[in-house]
């Protein structure tokens, strides 16, 4: 092999192993955030100019126009409270107790982060459906059967992901996010 | 032994190249591509009063189907952009504005805007402002200004319709 062709071929390589492996990585979704609660995942520096190129190119492939920590963080799972991914099939409950934000709501989306339709046109429950009787603690199932009380729908049989958002997150909160008490996600049965 | 190692480093330089330029094109190019759809609607430098995301009406990724967005596609090239927020009273609401590298160079919700209209420009360096007006200055031409407004049931859209359409943006002329 003659001397210009390993630059040749070093070039080349080069060229693919970086891109194509930045366009994967991008691609791999939004739950390598460098802050993890749980299930729940997140990044505080979205949307500032200190986000590291990664983060800013998985957000903009995820969940463009996200807004800063001070104003709005954004947790993100696709898996359980026991690292099983979602699953569209199954049902879970997930119990938490009021969070610290002005105002806060966890939606269901497939996988590339878009909402999915369902009968009941259900795609996400918040705070605001919180009643006093609750302050101590609530639930949701989510599942592809309607139940009592608070339910988000799941599509049978496709892996979803939800997006926990805490708007003017309160001051207890910021101060240690990782401690927050966030809701838990426990699976109860499958289709 | 020796004769690979020049061509080693140039992998890792090019590789790391690559990386970060992909990085870059991603971000920038997922950016323009959101800049060109809210367009789409009412055109650059317009605000658009958008209906609640549903899984029909997803114009953006990972929509809050809880909020009412009003979005301003926009380009300096022209001139800078004057926008005015009006927030509702008792609810969350806030404006942002994106450059196209996806980082917010501003941000203001109701509370801090003590409940008031905001108005602000978004120019780039030399543009020239009118006197008086908050200035946010931006290294792009084009992003996009979004105002949410949080609602407590859908049915609200259509109360708060005549409110949501006191926000607005407009190009700054001569």
């Amino acid at each position: 092999m003659k001397r210009w062709h390993h630059y040749a071929f070093a070039v080349v390589a080069g060229l693919a192993a970086g891109a194509g492996g930045a366009w994967a990585v991008i691609h791999k979704g939004l739950n390598d955030g460098r802050l993890s609660n749980g299930p729940w995942s997140t990044a505080l520096n979205y949307g500032t100019k200190d986000t590291d190129s990664l983060t800013r190119a998985s957000v903009a492939l995820r969940a463009i126009l996200a807004l800063p920590s001070t104003e709005t963080v954004y947790w993100n799972a696709a898996a359980d409270s026991d690292g099983i991914p979602l699953d569209g099939s199954c049902t879970y409950a997930m119990t938490g107790k009021p969070l610290d934000a002005r105002w806060w709501s966890v939606t269901y989306y497939d996988k590339r982060g878009y909402l999915v339709a369902n009968a009941a046109n259900i795609w996400s429950f918040s705070g605001i459906s919180v009643t006093p009787a609750e302050k101590d603690g609530w639930r949701v199932t989510i599942g592809p059967d309607k139940v009592d009380g608070h339910w988000l729908p799941s599509a049978k049989g496709q892996p979803f992901e939800l997006t926990l958002r805490m708007y003017n997150p309160g001051a207890g909160f910021r101060a240690s996010p990782k401690d927050a008490i966030l809701p838990v996600l426990k699976k109860e049965r499958c289709a | 032994m020796t004769r690979w190692i020049v061509p080693l480093l140039v992998f890792l330089a090019t590789a790391a190249g690559a990386w970060h330029a992909t990085l870059a094109a991603a971000t920038f190019g997922l950016m323009e591509g959101a800049v060109r759809r809210l367009s789409l609607r009412a055109g650059l430098n317009t605000m658009s009063y958008g209906q609640l995301a549903t899984p029909a009406n997803q114009p953006i990724v990972r929509p809050s189907p809880d909020l009412a967005y009003s979005s301003c596609p926009f380009d300096l090239s022209a001139g800078p952009l004057l926008i005015q927020y009006v927030p509702v009273a008792g609810r969350y609401s806030s404006l942002s504005v994106f450059n196209a590298r996806t980082d917010v160079v501003f941000v203001r919700n109701d509370e801090q805007a003590g409940g008031k209209p905001v108005r602000i420009a978004i120019a780039r360096e030399g543009q020239k402002v009118p006197a008086g007006v908050e200035t946010v200055r931006v290294g792009y031409d084009r992003g996009i200004a979004l105002v949410r407004l949080l609602l407590a049931d859908p049915a609200e859209i259509a109360q708060f319709d005549a409110i949501r359409r006191q926000s607005n943006c407009a190009t700054i002329r001569g």
